[in-house]
């Protein structure tokens, strides 16, 4: 007999994926199946959270805007 | 990441039990709504070649109507009829071919709304008192686009340019604020010293500390929505608040039945109070408020549908389109005077944006709250007399992605208000009305902070054997709830359950 958990389908790039299941590793029990590179199943209790942590994990990543010129 | 919607009429009525649909059937007027309302094609076709079928049908008849490449449509059909509980189908059995048949109050209520007779007075008593001359469908439209606006106006507003709320005097009654802070189209947040500094620079005044109203993802989408789509979502808001509260004599699947008598009703006529129930006659002042209806003030026993209620359950874009919509939201209450002619009369109002290769943004308005839609996605950074100037940028995309905005709807909006002028040029020169290059960097911007697609649902997993996948997994498939799947892992995700366990059932007792 199949068996259907409730959950959250995740669907990101590789890299991110990877971020997520480095979280995931610190003790946070995000996920409940990691399906593939670019698909894993989350908690849907834990969604906002993943997504906060995942938002101040890549907050360096991001060149600021380019200066603008437009004080006409 | 996925914006949260409202919730529809549909999503409403599947998480209701079969009793409350029962209930609903027993009224014409609720029979022949949802039949107009939530059917496909293929769905209104069976329901029409089932009504007057004295027996029940064999289901494996259906295969003979139904192409065989249009396999899926049937199958969607028939499981949007039995969760709305038009339609039964008995078991299968070894002994006995499956049937299919109509239920029986539906069956008899939409015969009756289709042929007439019966006293049920489920499409309304018209009044026989005399009806003022001066309440005509333009009085009735005016009345029905003052209220609405009134609703639409402070759901913008909520976005927190306090410039743009202190122009918008009287908002809606605060009953129907408390609804749309329940619903959480808007709610209270405290203002962080950041927003303070942002709101000041767009030519706004907020103070760090202070809490103030918020349009929330679920509150845009709602803006965006068309008219139709607004009013129910704003209804079924109500129904829901009612059952919370459980106040005697507000029974929500009998409210439920009244808006569907409602949508039946004749726009212009006049209908009599009295032959309303006690707890209808209590939903009326409620009605008001939203505008479906209206009230003579020396005629407490007429009221008078408005656009909004007759056009609940029709199909059809019926008062205006989104942009249209919008274009109401933003035109402010000063306006609003100048364009009495009809809900309708919206569409042909002008465009005022001008968008520049180099991501400027110019509007010819002077309306608060069209600046205040723009200030959702722009810097703006000069305010002229008529006319605002600002610039997009990967920040201000991003803080409208925050809100639950998406690049589409950035693009829709910035599309449909494009001034005549860069319509014009486009049309001449054969190119899109914007710049191609902004509008691909919306979305680059869009997918920049949209790093993770979130579908909830339901993972199956440990199959014993492949048949028992691939059956299961072709059946989520057809009834188009499967959204990945897994050949080899034997793994796959729907977004809906309920079905599936339908047909688990169904497949062990064979």
């Amino acid at each position: 007999m199949p068996r259907a958990i409730r959950g959250v389908l995740i669907e990101c790039e590789p890299a991110i994926k990877a971020i997520i299941v480095m979280l995931d590793r610190a003790n946070n029990n995000f996920i409940v199946e990691d399906l593939d590179d670019t698909h894993l199943v989350v908690q849907e209790s834990m969604l906002t959270l993943l997504k906060q942590q995942l938002d101040t994990e890549l907050k360096g990543t991001q060149l600021p805007d380019e200066l603008l010129d437009d004080s006409e | 990441m996925a914006a949260t919607g409202t919730m529809q009429l549909s999503d409403f009525l599947e998480n209701q039990p079969g009793t409350t649909f029962r209930r609903l059937y027993q009224q014409p007027s609720s029979a022949f709504a949802i039949f107009r309302r939530m059917l496909p094609h293929m769905a209104k076709t069976f329901v029409m070649a089932l009504l007057y079928m004295p027996q029940p049908m064999l289901l494996r008849d259906l295969d003979v109507w139904v192409k065989p490449d249009a396999k899926k449509n049937r199958d969607q059909a028939l499981s949007i009829l039995r969760s709305l509980h038009i339609v039964q189908i008995t078991p299968p059995s070894k002994d006995k071919p499956q049937e299919m048949s109509l239920q029986t109050n539906f069956k008899k209520s939409l015969r009756l709304a289709l042929e007439g007779g019966g006293d049920h007075k489920s499409f309304g008593v018209p009044s026989a008192l005399p009806v003022d001359p001066a309440i005509d469908i333009d009085f009735l439209d005016r009345h029905a686009r003052r209220k609405w606006e009134a609703i639409l106006h402070f759901v913008v507003n909520s976005v927190g340019l306090s410039s743009a709320a202190a122009d918008a005097g009287a908002g809606p009654k605060a009953s129907v604020k408390d609804l749309l802070l329940a619903g959480r189209l808007v709610e209270y947040k405290t203002v962080t010293s950041e927003e303070a500094e942002e709101a000041k620079r767009s030519g706004g005044f907020k103070k760090a500390g202070q809490s103030a109203l918020h349009i929330t993802q679920a509150g845009f989408t709602f803006l965006l929505q068309e008219a139709n789509a607004q009013v129910w979502t704003l209804l079924l808001l109500w129904l829901e608040a009612a059952k919370a509260a459980d106040a005697p004599g507000m029974d929500s699947v009998d409210m439920l039945s009244f808006l569907f008598m409602l949508a039946s009703l004749e726009l212009g006529r006049a209908y009599d109070t009295d032959a309303l129930t006690e707890p209808r006659r209590n939903m009326l002042p409620s009605l008001v408020d939203f505008g479906l209806i209206y009230i003579p003030r020396d005629n407490p026993r007429q009221y008078f549908p408005t656009r909004l209620a007759t056009t609940l359950t029709s199909t059809a874009a019926a008062l205006r389109s989104v942009s249209s919509g919008f274009a109401a939201a933003t035109a402010g209450p000063g306006s609003s005077s100048a364009d009495v002619t009809g809900l309708a009369s919206h569409s042909d109002d002008k465009g005022s944006i001008i968008v520049e290769t180099n991501y400027r943004i110019y509007a010819y308005t002077s309306s608060p709250l069209q600046i205040a839609v723009l200030a959702l996605f722009c810097r703006l950074n000069m305010r002229f007399a008529g006319m605002v100037t600002g610039r997009l940028t990967r920040e201000s995309i991003r803080r409208a992605i925050d809100y639950g905005i998406t690049a589409d709807q950035v693009i829709h909006y910035l599309t449909t208000h494009a001034h005549e002028q860069m319509k014009r040029a486009a049309a001449a020169a054969n190119r899109p009305i914007l710049p191609p290059t902004v509008v691909d960097q919306i979305r680059l911007w869009q997918l920049e902070n949209e790093r993770m697609k979130a579908t909830p649902g339901f993972l199956f997993r440990d199959f014993e054997t492949q048949e028992e996948y691939r059956d299961l997994v072709t059946y989520a498939e057809e009834t188009g709830v499967l959204v990945w799947k897994n050949d080899g892992k034997r793994l796959f995700f729907v977004s809906k359950y309920e079905q599936l366990r339908e047909y688990l059932k169904m497949v062990k007792k064979k």
